[in-house]
C-alpha cells in the first residue's frame, strides 16, 4: 500500500473510532422524566433492549477500531484485520437499524398495534437518541468506505 | 512456447481435483442462502393474520371487532422483505453466473467484483435482520416502561410465521457472511495461483 493509502485508512480508521465513541457515550448519557397525569415516566437507554445491543455494539466498534490502529498495514495479521472488518460493519449496520426502527415506533407510534408514540413527553430523550444514531449511521458508512478502500488497494 | 506451457500450466491448476471440490462445495453454500433467504422473503411477504378481539364492553354486550395483522404496518419488516428479496436475487444471480457463465471475465477482476457485491449484500440483510428481529422481540414482550402491549398472545400465528422467516433469514446471512469470507481469503493469494 502506497504511503497515502496507508495515511488515508489510518485517518478513516480514527474518524470511524471517534464516531463509535461518541454513538456510545450519547446514548449512555440519555434520560428524560416526564410526569403525566401524576406518573412519573422514566425513559432510559436501559429500558430498551435494542438500545442496550446498540450500545454493545458501537463500543466492541470503538475498542476494535482503537486496537486496529496499532497495527501496520505489512504485518501479517492484514489478512485478519480485513475479515474482522466486514465483521464489524455488519454488527454495525444491524445495531443501527435496529435502533432505527424502534426510535421509529417511539417517533411516530404504531397505530395498528395500539403504540402510542413518547417522544411526545420525553423531548430531551428522543433528541440524544436522534444524536446518537447519527453517529452511529456515520461510523456505519465510514467503515463501508475504509472497507472498500483495503479491499481495492490489497487486490490492485 | 512459452505461452503454450503457460496455457498448459493454468489449465492444470484450473482442473485439480481439490480445487474442483471447494469450488463445489462454495456452490452448495450459495444454493443453501439462497434458498433460505428466498424462503424467508415469501414466509414474510404472505404474513397476515386476522382475529376477532373483544374491544370493548358497554354494559353486558361485548363489541367485536376484526383486526389485522400484516407485515406491510411495520416498516422494520417492509425492509426486511425488501433486504432478503435484493439478498436471494443476488444469489441467485451469482449461482447463474458461476454455473453458466464460467468463463465471463472483466479484466481479471471477476473474484473481486464478486467479493465486493457479496459484501454490499451481507451489510445490507444484516441490516434488514436486525430490524426485524428487535421489532419481533418488541411485539413478542412488549415494553413496559412505553405502556406498549404485546401482541404476540392475540396474533400467535402470525408471530410463529414471522419466526420462522427471521430463522431463515439468520441461516441465509451467515451462510452468505461465511462465502464472503472464503472469497476474501482467496482474494489475498498472489494472482498466479487464483482459479477463476
Amino acid at each position: 500500500m502506497t504511503k497515502t493509502g496507508r495515511i488515508f485508512t489510518l485517518l478513516l480508521r480514527l474518524l470511524a473510532s471517534g464516531a463509535t465513541l461518541a454513538a456510545t457515550i450519547i446514548m449512555v448519557t440519555s434520560h428524560d422524566s416526564a410526569e403525566v397525569l401524576n406518573l412519573t415516566f422514566e425513559a432510559k437507554y436501559s429500558n430498551e433492549s435494542t438500545f442496550k445491543y446498540f450500545v454493545i455494539a458501537e463500543a466492541v466498534a470503538s475498542g476494535y477500531s482503537l486496537i486496529v490502529l496499532f497495527i501496520s498495514s505489512k504485518s501479517l495479521l492484514r489478512h485478519l484485520v480485513m475479515i474482522l472488518d466486514v465483521v464489524i460493519t455488519t454488527l454495525l449496520s444491524s445495531s443501527v437499524s435496529a435502533a432505527l426502527a424502534i426510535a421509529h415506533v417511539g417517533k411516530k407510534g404504531n397505530s395498528h398495534a395500539g403504540w402510542l408514540p413518547i417522544c411526545g413527553q420525553v423531548h430531551k430523550f428522543c433528541n440524544q437518541v436522534t444524536g446518537a444514531l447519527i453517529a452511529g449511521f456515520i461510523a456505519a458508512i465510514i467503515y463501508l468506505v475504509l472497507l472498500l478502500y483495503t479491499l481495492h488497494t490489497v487486490y490492485i | 512456447m512459452a505461452l503454450e506451457t503457460e496455457r498448459k500450466t493454468e489449465a492444470i491448476f484450473n482442473s485439480t481435483p481439490a480445487r474442483k471440490q471447494k469450488d463445489r462445495i462454495l456452490l452448495l453454500l450459495r444454493l443453501v442462502a439462497f434458498l433460505a433467504t428466498a424462503s424467508a422473503t415469501i414466509v414474510m411477504a404472505l404474513n397476515k393474520q386476522t382475529n376477532t378481539l373483544v374491544v370493548a364492553t358497554i354494559g353486558n354486550n361485548p363489541i367485536k371487532a376484526n383486526l389485522t395483522a400484516k407485515f406491510q404496518y411495520t416498516p422494520a419488516f417492509v425492509f426486511f422483505v425488501v433486504a432478503n428479496g435484493m439478498a436471494s436475487f443476488h444469489n441467485c444471480f451469482i449461482l447463474v453466473l458461476e454455473i453458466v457463465g464460467h468463463r465471463i471475465d472483466y479484466k481479471g477482476l471477476r473474484l473481486a467484483i464478486i467479493a465486493i457485491l457479496d459484501m454490499l449484500i451481507v451489510v445490507l440483510a444484516a441490516a434488514g435482520d436486525g430490524a426485524a428481529v428487535f421489532m419481533a422481540e418488541l411485539g413478542k414482550n412488549g415494553n413496559s416502561h412505553a405502556r406498549w402491549n404485546k401482541i404476540c398472545d392475540k396474533f400467535q400465528t402470525f408471530c410463529d410465521h414471522g419466526t420462522g422467516a427471521l430463522i431463515a433469514s439468520f441461516i441465509g446471512l451467515i451462510l452468505l457472511l461465511i462465502i464472503n469470507i472464503i472469497s476474501i481469503a482467496k482474494l489475498f493469494k498472489p494472482k498466479s495461483d487464483i482459479t477463476i
